[in-house]
């Protein structure tokens, strides 16, 4: 409990971040179940055919996640659309890398960094979390690593990917910004019988 | 809880779904009467058993998808492939 967390980041791309989580939690580092808001990390939208050239550069397919060769992660959240994270100045470069396809194909390119929240679930018992406000199988052999899905958490539309740290659990959760605080919230409350802590804000 | 089988994202609770009513095809606008508009736009086979309904993948994959369930034991078969482009219509 050393620390609150700060609502305002700000981001090397354009103008300061805004989280929407603005209410300040108590906040410490560790614990069996963190909980981080990574909101202000770097966030692209991809959409394209999902068999095209496009699909082809990026590589990650849908329900699946791959490290793009300078560091961002891709995930292939919907069949033909793709979020990448990571850095501002990687997910630039996964983008640039882009570059010439639209004479290829459709295809739309956004900056989702403003308007999607992100929220990072960590620990051995993030599963045991999710599976009270989401009805997804959350076993190893349905969801292991590197997966990515989207469903409903808390009643609120979500992309999800598994995208364990040190090889303990870990999630990343998206939403549609202005239900982020109550996103948050809810897995708090989620969390709290499994010793959920919150950690600080997160870039990445 | 019904599960419905979504082609691109697998078995899903019908929570996370919207149900896009019974499965019709369009009449051809230039050839069909007033009487076949209505039809399509208005009456309901509504059967006790086997019936061809759309879905919307809501909160999965956002897609449209037709598939047959017996509305009497809530039952589904043919479900379409991943990469299906049938769309709502039969």
């Amino acid at each position: 409990m050393a620390d609150t967390a700060s609502p305002l980041r700000s981001t090397s791309m354009g103008p300061a971040f805004e989280s929407p989580v603005v209410r300040n939690y108590p906040t410490s580092e560790g614990g069996n179940l963190t909980l981080t808001d990574a909101s202000a990390t770097a966030k692209w939208l991809v959409r394209a055919d999902a068999d095209g050239p496009t699909a082809d550069r990026l590589g990650a397919r849908f329900g699946s996640s791959q490290m793009a060769p300078g560091g961002a992660l891709v995930l292939g959240s919907r069949p033909g659309e793709w979020i990448i994270v990571g850095t501002p100045g990687e997910v630039s470069a996964a983008v640039a890398d882009l570059d010439g396809l639209e004479a290829q194909e459709f295809m739309t390119v956004l900056d989702w960094t403003h308007s999607r929240a992100m929220f990072r679930a960590t620990g051995v018992s993030a599963t045991r979390m999710l599976e009270k406000v989401c009805g997804i199988d959350w076993s190893d052999h349905m969801t292991p690593d590197g997966a990515v899905l989207s469903a409903s958490v808390a009643l609120t539309t979500c992309d999800l990917a598994r995208n364990d740290v040190d090889g303990t659990p870990s999630y990343l959760i998206f939403c549609d910004r202005s239900v982020g605080q109550y996103l948050f919230d809810a897995l708090i409350d989620a969390g709290n019988e499994f010793g959920l802590t919150v950690t600080a804000s997160s870039a990445s | 809880m019904l599960l419905v089988p979504c082609p691109n994202c697998g078995p899903r609770n019908s929570t996370d779904l919207r149900y896009g009513g019974e499965s019709h095809a369009r009449p051809d606008p230039n050839t069909a009467s007033p009487a076949e508009w209505r039809a399509y736009l208005y009456l309901r086979d509504n059967p006790a058993g086997w019936l061809r309904e759309n879905w919307y993948c809501a909160s999965g994959c956002r897609r449209w998808f037709s598939v047959e369930r017996n509305t009497a034991t809530n039952e589904f078969r043919d479900p379409p492939l991943p990469g299906d482009k049938r769309g709502g219509a039969a």
